[in-house]
């Protein structure tokens, strides 16, 4: 029985069939060329597998690994948060709309201050107080214990700068214009989200990030670009 | 995370890319290249299919579209790549291994591609046929004539200096 040298390659490299194989076996046996064929592409493949099997064992160079963001939390947990909010079915999109409260909180407080943080002016749902001073003042995340935390800054596309806000329970998104920060959109931050580790950026809930998906022109600033926007006075 | 299975695949990436490109640094930009673009696009991988071959692919691609058209080949056999493996094992043993990736360096790039997927990384014909976008039968012919080149050029030294 003759075989091709590409069925007896093919046998070298584990690929036949098992009665392909028994013919090849039974063949090698009888004939010393068939065995010294199958020998010569065994060793072939032993040579070269031996020649590159040490490259496993070097090192990774770094420039070749998945690259750690370095951009600032407040980026990173919205890129992470709008990953997450992809993943989800849509009966929890409806539980989130359902916790919309656009408009409901004009007179809202901060932390029992007496002061309200949002005021219906004309139309406008506008920040006051200390969401108002927040929203001027802070840059790069704030502190922990800050009772407004601002994460997200960026410059939508009508050149208003924005940016995304957490106080206490709510959470919202505040455009300047006129001198003011408007709100056009403020929710409920859902329960589990305002546990133990919170950052501005992931407790953000759904149509917050959708009303900045709306009107994000670019990429969100870093930390020198708030400071720069707020060096201008979010002009 | 895909990010963490793609970066455990890529030792077996850069022994791949080291078979297309002898040079080593020419084998880590095809990498770097294949990284980038494997994780800007890592929604186009299926699950359930096979990461190594679609990373593999994108190699492929990305060596045949960046990095052959400034090959280093007039620097393949600088001095300094002479002496850069050489560990505690015997200098016979080191020497074949170079004479194979030379000798591999000198085949033509199909038969590069074959010989890195099937004889360096020992993918099956069938997932080395996926990753190259032909059939199997296409594949087998490919590689004996592949073998049969690369026989020649170690049984035959004179061959092997361009």
């Amino acid at each position: 029985m003759t075989f091709s040298d590409d069925t007896l390659m093919a046998y070298a490299d584990g690929e036949l069939d098992p009665a392909e194989r028994a013919a090849i076996e039974q063949a090698m046996r009888t004939d010393p060329a068939i065995a010294a064929a199958v020998a010569r592409h065994r060793a072939l493949r032993a040579d070269v597998a031996a020649a590159f099997g040490g490259i496993l064992d070097e090192p990774v160079p770094a420039r070749l690994q998945p690259v750690p963001s370095t951009a600032p939390a407040s980026v990173l947990s919205l890129e992470a948060a709008r990953a997450k909010r992809k993943r989800w079915s849509w009966p929890e999109w409806g539980a989130l709309a359902a916790t919309l409260v656009v408009g409901v909180l004009v007179g809202k407080t901060v932390a029992g201050g007496a002061a309200p943080a949002i005021a219906g002016n004309g139309g406008q749902v506008v920040a006051q107080g200390a969401l108002a001073s927040a929203l001027d003042r802070q840059v790069g995340g704030g502190k922990a214990d800050d009772a407004v935390k601002v994460g997200v800054s960026f410059a939508a596309r009508d050149g208003q700068y924005c940016r995304g806000f957490v106080m206490g329970t709510s959470a919202g998104l505040a455009c300047r214009a006129g001198g003011q920060w408007r709100i056009p959109v403020l929710a409920e931050v859902a329960p589990e989200a305002t546990g133990g580790y919170r950052q501005a950026g992931s407790a953000l809930p759904a149509a917050v990030l959708d009303a900045i998906d709306e009107r994000i022109a670019g990429k969100p600033l870093d930390a020198a670009g708030e400071e720069a926007a707020r060096a201008r006075g979010w002009r | 995370m895909l990010a963490d299975e793609i970066a455990a695949l890529l030792p077996r990436m850069r022994r791949f890319a080291r078979a297309l490109t002898y040079h080593r640094e020419d084998a880590d930009d095809v990498v770097q290249i294949a990284m980038e673009r494997a994780l800007g696009r890592s929604e186009q991988w299926e699950p359930g299919t096979r990461l190594d071959s679609w990373l593999f692919r994108i190699i492929k691609n990305a060596w045949i579209d960046e990095v052959r058209s400034r090959s280093r080949r007039a620097e393949l056999f600088a001095p300094e790549e002479e002496g850069e493996h050489v560990g505690d094992d015997t200098a016979q043993a080191h020497q074949q291994r170079l004479a194979i990736q030379k000798a591999i360096s000198l085949l033509s790039e199909e038969h590069r591609l074959v010989v890195g997927l099937v004889l360096v990384d020992g993918l099956p014909y069938k997932e080395a046929a996926d990753v190259l976008e032909i059939p199997v039968g296409t594949l087998t012919s490919r590689l004996a004539r592949a073998r049969d080149a690369l026989q020649q050029l170690l049984a035959d030294p004179t061959r092997r200096t361009p």
